[in-house]
């Protein structure tokens, strides 16, 4: 099933005063790649300031900007036109945990724990009997299956720096949390994974033309023969309701905008994003 | 009269001026014969007037959280031209493999893929830095400077210790040495035909000015230090003065648009090629350590954007990894298709689990030196450690085998090195610098050498107590020796104190 999605999607700070100087990244133009084309896209800063592209290491499009002159506030807006869903997962071909280790290099860095997504031993040992006996892609399933039984999304739970085992201490966090559990637990069993980070229409089958409040959302990718995608927040695979923006190893690869500036203390804008299926 | 040479005792090493006891090398019988009728405490005097013409010209280095005078030992290391011949090919192709692997991994990653270097190597390495990844410099070059340690070995083989191709530091002192050598002792110079190291600074700013982003006919180059609290500051000063270029700091310079200027009286001036003393981390805090108040926040897209290069590229250190080090002779076969001039000093990967449990069982017998590590720092050389030492080694290395390399001890060669009134055999290195403008290699005839002062020590790094020799390197019979003109157009003079100190600048805040 194929769909075409309108994105807008609104971030940025406020500052208790003025911020002099401020230099940012942001990382919020969906991807092209199989089974998803950006159509167009267009990130637009408030105050206005000139703005620069590149592709970063993963992969992802990156709108460079800096601020000179005094604001008490910073906007971001990025507008995206992206079609969905364009082919579906086929048969993944046969892979076993023997094949999986002789990728263990090509994927070096997907195998390896990360500050935010690292599990202790504990973790993994209670979930050894999800994974035990299966292929693994059906323990890849499994694993993440086994996360959201464990875990409840609670909005506003945690915060942007909590990391996996803070979030499994809490029994609870949002769908970033989720999703770096269920990253640091594949890697833990050998089983390339990475974050992905991007916008899910909120519907099922949602109204052609009509706005939805969407969500900035997390989810996962694995590698067992193909890479294929999952939602382990809300159990099902990745599908024409994601829209991929990055993915890296967690979410530091990836976070929509980040800088530095000099200034008054800032506090979260808040993050908006609507999303409207045109087809 | 007494010979200040009779009571010198050769080591079991290979040693540098002697052959055989009363024997000097070659390249060393006129020094031999300027020194001999002299007396030990006549060699100390000199030696007291070259400490206090360093003292002078404050050439003193951060030792135990004190300021004190390099020490230079009076007796100069030599190389005939035929040594200096294999150093400076040897240095080169080293230079030019690393180069052809930095844009590599920072780019279409060949290497791995076919499985010269594994990637985990790679990945795992905290100086392989994903933010350079896509930077390409405008004339292709990432190690505009290097310096390569050399070691000879009981043999009187050159071998390689490690490269250091991120902001290798102590050019200053070659040059001093010289200046303060001819100075107090120029008996000696006079039957050498020594290459001049002084045209080190006019080479630097040539390769500095020819990486100049494209377009730019008439660069504006600046040394970026991170401040007089640095060790290195008095080099940072001098070689911003002799190439007549300014000397700033981070706050002395802005981001805006990813342009890079300088702040001075007359308003901000472009700023095209920065020839910089900050390590990667506190280079920009959009990138990397948020809060460095020391680097230049955009600099890192500037440079990604073409509009500023950076000298040396960011990421470097990837391919001075001590473990990198041991693929560095099949980087050399694989980008280059020669064989490696040099040998590497024979060295153990720790990543196989058998060659780890051989070294853990020898640590006695080893050199364990962290991989990322600069400076001398963290090295333990193990048939000179205590039990409790290789004990709490061994522990560390085993739980985190990817932080270490091990190496055969080598028994570096020694020279004759003025110790209170007696001349003594002290081990040695030695740090060619090279410059490489794009289209050659250039080494400094020389380098650093350093000495270690304590007896029968081996770790010769002057933040670790040691000094330093003034190293000439003799020419070829034919080659006329002079100072080469410079290949520059003149430089304009500075505008001195034309440089506006800025806002007092608050540290940056991250925002995410």
């Amino acid at each position: 099933m194929s769909w075409r999605l309108r994105i807008r999607h609104v971030t940025g700070f406020t500052y208790d005063g003025m911020a002099h100087t401020s230099y940012n990244e942001a990382r919020m133009t969906p991807q092209s790649m199989p089974g998803q084309v950006t159509l167009h896209s267009f990130v637009d800063v408030f105050p206005a300031a000139t703005t620069w592209r590149y592709t970063d290491y993963w992969g992802t499009q990156v709108t460079v900007f800096d601020l000179q002159r005094g604001h008490d506030q910073l906007r971001v807006t990025a507008t995206s036109l992206v079609e969905t869903g364009l082919v579906t997962y086929g048969e993944l071909p046969e892979c076993d945990w023997d094949a999986l280790r002789t990728k263990r290099d090509e994927f070096s860095e997907l195998v390896a724990p990360t500050p935010l997504t690292a599990v202790s031993s504990d973790i993994v040992g209670e979930a050894a009997h999800v994974v035990a006996g299966k292929s693994p892609a059906a323990a890849a399933v499994a694993l993440a299956d086994w996360v959201r039984e464990h875990v409840a999304y609670v909005p506003g739970s945690t915060g942007v720096r909590t990391n996996a085992q803070e979030a499994w201490a809490l029994r609870k966090g949002v769908c970033q949390d989720i999703a770096h559990l269920t990253v640091g637990l594949l890697r833990a069993v050998g089983i390339p994974a990475r974050y992905i980070s991007g916008y899910l229409y909120p519907l099922a089958d949602g109204v052609v033309g009509e706005v939805c409040e969407g969500q900035s959302h997390a989810w996962v990718q694995w590698w067992v023969g193909d890479w294929v995608g999952y939602d382990p927040t809300n159990g099902c695979p990745a599908d024409h309701r994601h829209v991929q923006v990055a993915r890296g190893r967690d979410y530091a690869d990836v976070t929509p905008l980040k800088g530095v500036y000099n200034g008054a203390l800032s506090s979260h804008l808040g993050v908006t994003v609507e999303i409207t299926r045109l087809a | 009269m007494a010979d200040v040479f009779d009571s010198y005792a050769m080591a079991a090493a290979w040693d540098e001026m002697f052959e055989a006891p009363g024997r000097p090398r070659t390249p060393y019988r006129a020094l031999f014969a300027v020194l001999q009728p002299l007396s030990g405490a006549d060699l100390r005097v000199r030696a007291d007037q070259l400490a206090r013409v360093f003292t002078d010209r404050g050439v003193t280095f951060a030792y135990a959280g004190e300021e004190r005078p390099f020490p230079l030992d009076l007796i100069p290391r030599i190389l005939d031209a035929a040594e200096w011949d294999q150093i400076s090919r040897g240095v080169k192709q080293r230079v030019l493999a690393l180069e052809r692997f930095l844009a590599d991994i920072y780019g279409p990653g060949e290497v791995l893929r076919e499985g010269v270097v594994p990637r985990h190597l790679i990945t795992t390495s905290a100086n392989f830095h994903r933010e350079a990844w896509g930077i390409n410099p405008a004339n292709g070059v990432r190690v505009h400077v290097s310096g390569v340690d050399l070691v000879r070995d009981e043999a009187g083989e050159f071998r390689v210790l490690e490269d250091n191709l991120r902001i290798p530091s102590g050019v200053s002192y070659v040059m001093e040495n010289r200046r303060a050598m001819t100075q107090t002792l120029p008996g000696i110079f006079a039957e050498a035909r020594v290459l001049p190291v002084d045209d080190y600074p006019a080479r630097l700013l040539a390769a500095l000015r020819s990486a100049a982003p494209e377009g730019v006919a008439d660069p504006c180059v600046v040394v970026l230090t991170p401040g007089v609290y640095n060790a290195a500051y008095f080099e940072h000063a001098l070689l911003a003065r002799l190439m007549g270029v300014e000397l700033v700091e981070g706050r002395d310079l802005v981001c805006s648009g990813n342009r890079v200027s300088m702040r001075t009286t007359q308003g901000e001036r472009p700023v095209h090629v920065i020839y910089r003393r900050i390590d990667d981390d506190f280079l920009d805090p959009l990138h990397f350590r948020p809060d460095s108040a020391i680097g230049c926040p955009g600099v890192v897209n500037a440079a990604r954007a073409g509009h500023v290069t950076l000298a040396n590229a960011i990421g470097n250190g990837v391919a001075d990894d001590k473990l990198l080090y041991t693929y560095v002779p099949d980087l050399i076969r694989y980008y280059l298709n020669e064989d490696p001039i040099f040998s590497n000093v024979d060295s153990y990967r720790l990543d196989d689990p058998d060659v780890l449990a051989h070294v853990l069982n020898h640590l006695d017998e080893l050199v364990l030196k962290p991989v990322d590590g600069a400076g001398g720092k963290g090295i333990v050389i193990g048939p000179k450690a205590t039990a409790e030492e290789l004990a709490q080694l061994r522990s560390t290395v085993a739980a985190d085998p990817r932080q270490w390399m091990a190496q055969r001890p080598v028994a570096l060669s020694t020279s004759p090195t003025l110790i209170g009134d007696q001349l003594a055999p002290r081990h040695i290195d030695l740090r060619p610098f090279a410059v490489n403008d794009g289209s050659d290699v250039w080494v400094l005839p020389g380098g650093l050498t350093r000495v270690a002062l304590p007896q029968g020590a081996l770790v010769v790094n002057s933040s670790q107590g040691g000094g330093s020799k003034d190293t000439w390197v003799i020419a070829a019979e034919e080659v006329e020796v002079s100072v080469p003109t410079q290949a520059l157009p003149p430089a304009e003079p500075p505008p001195v104190s034309t440089r506006d100190s800025g806002p007092v600048s608050a540290q940056m805040a991250g925002q995410q």
